[in-house]
């Protein structure tokens, strides 16, 4: 997402179109760009099946209480080995 | 006697007026402003004359489908939006104008014209043909809708709701009033014409004339509306969209060739209803997304713990960043 700073000045994000201006941060996808991500996760304890989720979420608001979107969504099956030491 | 007195009183008024108006014609500057649509018709003192004047309802007989589309999009209610941009323009009253000291705005009756604009420039370019009473009266219906909706009064609700969606980005907004950008080179857009990829006569007697337009085919068409960073250019500066700036320096400089006009409305298929990710078909051409996992055996000093690596790669394929924000 872009973080426009509040009125071009200080550490302060802005919010409103009438107070925003410049930007703080950014994190948006530009164009032509590739983005990764690596996530790394523990099997519960016993398990050797696992199913994964990957859900990539557009938040217009910034929280998943206004107007979430869901971009994307895939799944996959993940096995490993049940035999050796 | 009186006569007389009455004849010196008009030659006198008539000088005045002479003098007067020497000045003001060198202070406007370009030629043909005159013939314009605001010029034509003076400024709007109503919302309902705002509308008037940009009044596209007589294009729908012949160009029905090309209505029908841009009535999906959200240009067809750019005060309304989904509700959220009229809400924010009263924010913008509420947390901004009145707030700021030196903005002259104690409460909502004091909103003039050149207070909107900041949002306006973009989101109904032709405020800038109204007086002040339109900015008062805009306000007011946003006030009076969102007291409505909080009141749970339906009928007060949808009178203002049917205001505010009668003020839109519409044909003659693209076709006419905002068809030119480079007016000292090309023109200010004249009455009667609507302003096309051809030359000739268009079958409408209120707009005669077809004639091309510079831009239709370019970005900037949809540039002008569409945002580069803060709008300088203001007394107190806003900032809104602001992916032309990236389709300039982030799309453009990577070698991107596309105009908006090539993905949005013809690869697209979606023509005159021009939309973001919630159009499906846009929402797969943003994005290559993929996801790799690879599980294993982890181990560390005594403990074997089973452990999935995921791995996210995605690589935006529109003209500009995504999300604008
Ligand atoms: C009586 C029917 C009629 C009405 C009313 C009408 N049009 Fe047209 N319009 C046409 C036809 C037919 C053409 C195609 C003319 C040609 O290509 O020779 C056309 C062409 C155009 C073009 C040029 C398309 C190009 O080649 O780029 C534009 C823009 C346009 N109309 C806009 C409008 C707008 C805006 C209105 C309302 C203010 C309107 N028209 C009302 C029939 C109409
Ligand atoms: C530079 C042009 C421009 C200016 C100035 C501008 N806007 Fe916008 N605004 C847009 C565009 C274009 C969009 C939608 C597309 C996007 O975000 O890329 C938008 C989106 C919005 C949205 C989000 C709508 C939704 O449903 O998510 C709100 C709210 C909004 N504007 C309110 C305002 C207000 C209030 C102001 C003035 C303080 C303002 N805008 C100034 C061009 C502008
Ligand atoms: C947001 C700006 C915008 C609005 C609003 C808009 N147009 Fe267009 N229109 C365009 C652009 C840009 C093109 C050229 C498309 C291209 O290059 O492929 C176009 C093309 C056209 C054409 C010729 C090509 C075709 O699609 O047949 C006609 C006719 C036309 N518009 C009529 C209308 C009418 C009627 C309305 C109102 C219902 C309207 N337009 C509203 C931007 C707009
Ligand atoms: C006169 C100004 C203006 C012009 C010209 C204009 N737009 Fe817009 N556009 C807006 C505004 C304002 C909004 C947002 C309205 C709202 O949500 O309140 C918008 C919304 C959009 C959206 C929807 C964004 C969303 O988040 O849903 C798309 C897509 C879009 N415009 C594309 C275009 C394209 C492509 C062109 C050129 C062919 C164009 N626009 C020309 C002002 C303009
Ligand atoms: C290479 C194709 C391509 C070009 C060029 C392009 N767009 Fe887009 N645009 C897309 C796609 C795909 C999306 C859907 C992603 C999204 O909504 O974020 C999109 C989304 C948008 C949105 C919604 C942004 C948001 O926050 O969701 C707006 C507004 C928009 N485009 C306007 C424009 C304008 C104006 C131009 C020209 C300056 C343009 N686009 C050029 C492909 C393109």
């Amino acid at each position: 997402m872009p973080i426009p700073q509040q009125f071009a000045r200080g550490d302060r994000m802005g919010r409103g179109p009438y107070e925003k201006s410049g930007l703080i941060s950014e994190t948006s996808l530009h164009p032509g760009k590739t983005k990764k991500e690596h996530f790394e996760i523990f099997y519960p304890e016993g398990l050797t099946d696992l199913d994964v989720t990957v859900k990539l979420w557009y938040l217009p608001y910034g929280t998943m209480a206004s107007d979430p979107f869901l971009w994307r969504e895939v799944n996959k099956s993940v096995s490993i080995s049940k035999e050796g030491k | 006697m009186t006569t007389k007195k009455i004849k010196t009183v008009w030659v006198w008024t008539a000088m005045i007026a002479l003098a007067l108006s020497i000045p003001l014609t060198a202070l406007a500057a370009g030629i043909g402003k005159e013939g314009r649509i605001v010029n034509k018709k003076g400024k709007a003192n109503t919302i309902a004359e705002l509308v008037a004047m940009y009044d596209s309802s007589s294009c729908i007989e012949c160009h029905q489908e090309i209505h029908d589309d841009w009535a999906l999009s959200v240009h067809s209610r750019s005060i309304y939006g989904t509700g959220r941009t009229a809400a924010t323009f009263r924010t913008s009253v509420v947390n901004g104008l009145q707030e700021w000291a030196f903005s002259g705005v104690k409460g909502p009756k004091d909103v003039q014209v050149e207070h909107l604009m900041g949002c306006a420039k973009c989101h109904l370019p032709q405020l800038a043909d109204a007086n002040d009473s339109v900015a008062k009266e805009l306000i007011a219906s946003i006030y009076n809708w969102m007291d409505a909706v909080r009141a749970g009064n339906d009928k007060v609700r949808i009178v203002e709701e049917n205001k505010l969606k009668s003020l839109n980005i519409n044909c003659l907004v693209c076709h006419n009033r905002n068809a030119i950008t480079h007016k000292w080179t090309d023109g200010y857009p004249q009455k009667g014409v609507v302003y096309g990829s051809t030359d000739g006569e268009h079958p409408s007697d209120a707009f005669p004339t077809m004639k091309k337009s510079a831009i239709m085919g370019e970005s900037i068409l949809c540039g002008q509306c569409h945002g580069l960073g803060p709008n300088l250019e203001l007394d107190n500066p806003t900032q809104c969209a602001t992916l032309y700036g990236s389709y300039l320096w982030s799309y453009t400089a990577e070698g991107g060739r596309e105009t908006c006009q090539e993905c949005h409305m013809r690869k697209s298929g979606l023509g005159h209803n021009m939309q973001s990710y919630r159009d499906p078909g846009l929402a797969e051409a943003a994005l290559d997304f993929k996801v790799q996992t690879s599980g294993f055996h982890w181990r560390d000093a005594s403990n074997i713990r089973p452990y999935v690596a995921v791995d996210i790669s995605m690589t935006n394929k529109a003209g500009h960043v995504i999300p604008d924000g």
